[in-house]
């Protein structure tokens, strides 16, 4: 049964005047299925839309064909599509202005008609996604018990949401002292005013041993004490915060008798302020010694601490004071300024590039190091040290990672550098991290953390329901064998098994949780999972339409979060590349099969291009590695296959880096030339 | 479940070379699961082999097909259409697939394209390992549910041998785990280490008749 397929060029207003539109509509006019093809200087906007509508009407066209970047537009026309009576996805886009008149010199009409006609081949299979509107739980769980949490919930309180705050401590705010002494702040009245919020529930000494679900579904066991409490919530929020370790060398060590100066003579930043607040302290230390930035370099907030500290015991007690660093970063509001200030009150900074030698002796303690600008040695003997301190994630943070599923750090803390997920989202849709939690944060960036956490809550759940697209990514019941591959390897932990009426138990894909990735349709071994708009059916149809027309060209499958953008920005910049380069978009990188790869081989392709985000920073966290891990398992089976010579290669880029994606087409088509010759 | 393994295409491509017209036939069952043998490794093996003859300037044809299971006969039957119409077969399932399917169209050649291996089980996504030796006589019970025969690189009954090395590693393996170390301590959890103490005399594989057949109890 073949549909009609309506046609929409754009020219966009006389812009692209290297394409013969007039010879171009007549070439796409003898298209099998296409009913009719309209020529538009202003698709896009207002006018051009209605007329797409009437057309669309009129002509009684049931798919759709339309010409512009899908990064700026492919929204908009699914909007008029769906004004139109049409289901939005029936539509198919090429991209015949970034990547073909913008990215190429000299006459490229038969390029642009070459792309409408992978895009028509497209558009004929796909299959309308219906929407459906899911309930959510508006109740959210905040872990956590400090000035983050308390905070958070205290907003999503006055947005109506309620919240439940869980901490393990029996009380909350039990580092509150400390952004008193900092930032002035009156915690107490921050803690009683949400212990009498009826917005928000208050549970202490209890933790979370239990979450099954999904976002807007997560069901929590939490045990207090003897009790166990089971809740539903929409969504969890993490503001575990963190914890300080005095980070001392091992070696030298303090002799024996003189360990006993921990506490009193060598202590951490939080003992040096309750010293600075004990009004009734014995003896007031005369000299004072600082260390940070020696152990990890990560040393935000013992750099932060050591100013605030210092100032506060110059201002207080006249000491003489002597600060050791290694490199003083003040990369923090007002920090640059602080600092100065320490400066100009006296204190003396002393940078040492080797960890200094601490050793006590008769009740004080001696630091040793090599000044670097003075290049001497240089012996201070103060009353108390205030050793540096590592900055570790908060107690317990294993244990919730493990619970949850969600990845930590090379330093254990939630939420790795993956731009992607910035600022407080982590790879499962629902569950957000927030604060100190995520790294040493100041308190500038835990408070644009809390908005904005905020402010992704409430667009959640605030209504008690989510529009979702239905069964865009589905396994079909028939065909799944439950070997649980899609389920170990789904990044966003939406798989789990279901009974799909009543008979054996096959994956079940959520269509809240799943963020379309296709991950899992590109390792299923039985062929059973189905991503709409990306199936085989409808990938191999624009590899075939490419096969028609050209043979050894570069077909480069491009990741929509990274090189797509970037090929589209390449064409905006005008950089060219040749023009027998043809791009498939993806939803990811690991979306792409590798029977795909050996599909284009077949249909004459010199080799393929996988293109996905950089490393570290997919945007589904693990479709970069393994796409690269299947383009390496697919240059073994070329090998094997004595298709040698022209591997298949994979090219990791940001969405920005135009230059970069000029560059690996270049790179490639250079090689498919010495192949040639 | 039965896991196996890929041969090398060179194999493959002799196991082909006479042939214009073949048919790539999937199992829909243990290789499925084991990446081997299912509806994607049917469509990966198929355009591989169409490249590789197409690279020799030998053009091959492929049809595909995939059965839930090809130690079926009434399964293996479904697809007799498509057999007819090739030269050869070229089976993706282990050899009690390869067999009945050789068996149901026995004027055709059924070729295999895997080794079947072990029976085993995921250790983590994309690994298998060994677990069941299809012995005939299982030894379990004794040794706190983990098998020597296939996870003692010596397979001995009574052990450990004098190899294992420290942290319970394998003389011969390293990177793999003495079995005989892990009963220890599973027995150890149970309470159950005298069976440790136990001497059990060398198994009689001979006895072990071939082929072997299992009839089930109840009609």
């Amino acid at each position: 049964m073949e549909s009609k397929i309506g046609v929409f060029l754009c020219n966009c207003g006389g812009v692209i005047n290297n394409i013969d539109f007039d010879a171009a509509v007549k070439k796409v006019t003898k298209f099998p299925g296409v009913t009719c093809v309209n020529l538009s200087s202003n698709l896009c906007l207002e006018e051009g839309r209605e007329k797409m509508i009437s057309c669309i009407r009129e002509e009684n066209i049931e798919r759709v064909v339309a010409t512009c970047s899908p990064e700026f537009n492919e929204h908009i026309f699914r909007e008029v599509l769906e004004k139109a009576g049409l289901n939005g996805h029936l539509l198919s886009m090429a991209n015949i202005r970034e990547q073909c008149s913008w990215a190429h010199d000299g006459n490229v009409t038969m390029k642009a008609v070459e792309l409408v006609k992978m895009a028509i081949n497209r558009v004929w299979l796909l299959q309308p996604i219906e929407k459906k509107e899911l309930p959510v739980s508006r109740e959210v769980l905040v872990v956590g018990g400090g000035f983050t949490a308390i905070s958070t919930a205290l907003q999503l309180s006055r947005v109506g949401l309620r919240t439940t705050l869980l901490e393990k401590e029996a009380v909350l705010g039990t580092r509150a002292e400390e952004l008193e002494s900092f930032y002035g702040f009156d915690t107490s009245a921050m803690i009683s005013s949400v212990e009498g919020d009826e917005n928000v529930e208050v549970l202490t000494s209890a933790e979370m041993t239990e979450v099954v679900g999904k976002i807007g579904d997560f069901s929590v066991r939490i045990r207090k004490g003897e009790e166990e409490i089971f809740r539903k919530y929409g969504a969890i929020i993490l503001a575990t915060g963190y914890q300080t370790e005095l980070a001392l060398a091992p070696e030298p060590r303090l002799r024996a008798e003189e360990e006993a100066i921990y506490g009193i003579n060598i202590v951490s930043q939080e003992q040096f302020c309750s010293m600075l607040r004990n009004s009734s302290l014995e003896t007031q230390p005369k000299t004072i010694g600082f260390m940070f930035d020696f152990s990890d370099g990560n040393s935000r907030f013992p750099t932060l601490a050591t100013l605030n500290n210092a100032l506060a015991a110059k201002k207080k007690w006249g000491s003489e004071i002597y600060v050791f660093y290694k490199s003083v970063k003040v990369d923090s509001e007002g920090m640059e300024k602080l600092y100065q200030e320490a400066r100009n009150c006296g204190v003396v900074f002393i940078k040492s590039d080797i960890t200094p030698r601490i050793t006590g002796e008769s009740g004080r303690v001696t630091i040793e190091a090599k000044d670097v600008f003075l290049g001497e040695d240089i012996m201070v003997a103060c009353d108390v040290l205030v050793a540096e301190e590592l900055y570790l994630p908060g107690e317990g943070t294993e244990k919730l990672s493990s619970l949850l599923n969600i990845r930590v750090d090379s330093r254990s803390f939630y939420q790795d550098e993956n731009v992607h997920l910035y600022p407080v989202t982590s790879e499962k849709k629902g569950i957000f991290l927030i604060g100190e939690c995520r790294g040493d944060l100041d308190l500038g960036r835990v408070l644009t953390d809390i908005s904005s956490v905020v402010m992704n809550v409430h667009g959640l759940l605030s209504l008690g329901q989510i529009q979702v697209e239905v069964e865009r990514v589905k396994a079909d019941p028939q065909k799944c064998v439950t070997c649980l591959t899609c389920i170990r390897v789904c990044p966003h932990g939406a798989i789990q098994l279901i009974r799909a009426d009543n008979s054996k138990e096959v994956a079940g894909i959520s269509d809240l949780a799943c963020d379309a990735c296709g991950i899992c349709a590109a390792i299923c071994p039985a062929r059973a999972i189905k991503f709409q708009g990306y199936r085989d059916e409808e990938i191999l149809a624009q590899i075939e339409a490419i096969g028609e027309s050209l043979n050894g060209h570069i077909v480069a499958f491009c990741c929509e979060h990274s090189a797509y953008p970037a090929a589209d920005l390449a064409g905006r910049l005008r950089l060219h590349y040749p023009e027998n380069l043809r791009i498939i978009r993806v939803p990811c990188a690991g979306q792409v099969d590798v029977f795909h790869i050996l599909k284009a081989f077949e249909h004459g392709a010199a080799t393929v291009l996988v293109l996905g985000c950089e490393d570290g920073a997919c945007h589904h966290i693990t479709g970069n590695t393994r796409a690269k891990e299947r383009v390496r398992y697919c240059n073994m089976l070329l090998k094997e296959a004595k298709v040698d010579g022209r591997p298949v290669a994979m090219y990791n880029l940001s969405p920005n880096a135009p230059h970069k994606f000029v560059r690996a087409v270049n790179e490639i088509t250079k090689i498919i030339e010495e192949y040639g010759r | 479940m039965i896991i196996a393994e890929r041969k090398p295409m060179e194999e493959i491509k002799q196991l082909m070379s006479p042939y214009k017209k073949v048919l790539v036939a999937g199992c829909g069952t243990c290789v499925t699961v084991c990446w081997v043998g299912g509806e994607k490794e049917v469509a990966v093996l198929a355009s591989q082999i169409k490249l590789a003859r197409s690279a020799d300037g030998n053009e091959i044809t492929t049809l595909e097909a995939t059965v839930e299971r090809q130690c079926e006969k009434e399964m293996v039957t479904e697809i007799k259409d498509k057999v007819a119409e090739v030269e050869a077969v070229l089976s993706l399932a282990c050899g009690s697939g390869v067999q009945t399917m050789a068996e149901m169209f026995e004027d055709k050649p059924v070729f295999p394209a895997v080794n079947t291996t072990f029976i085993g089980m995921p250790e983590k996504e994309g690994l298998w390992v060994e677990m069941c030796g299809a012995c005939g006589d299982c030894f379990l019970d004794r040794t706190g549910g983990i098998c020597p025969i296939v996870r003692c690189a010596k397979g001995l009954l009574n052990g450990p041998c004098g190899g294992t090395r420290r942290g319970g590693k394998c003389e011969i393996d390293p990177e793999k785990d003495c079995a005989w170390v892990l009963i220890y301590r599973r027995l150890e959890k149970q309470g159950r280490l005298d069976l440790m103490r136990e001497y059990y005399s060398p198994k009689n594989f001979r006895a072990v008749k071939r082929p072997g057949k299992v009839q089930a109890v109840k009609a």
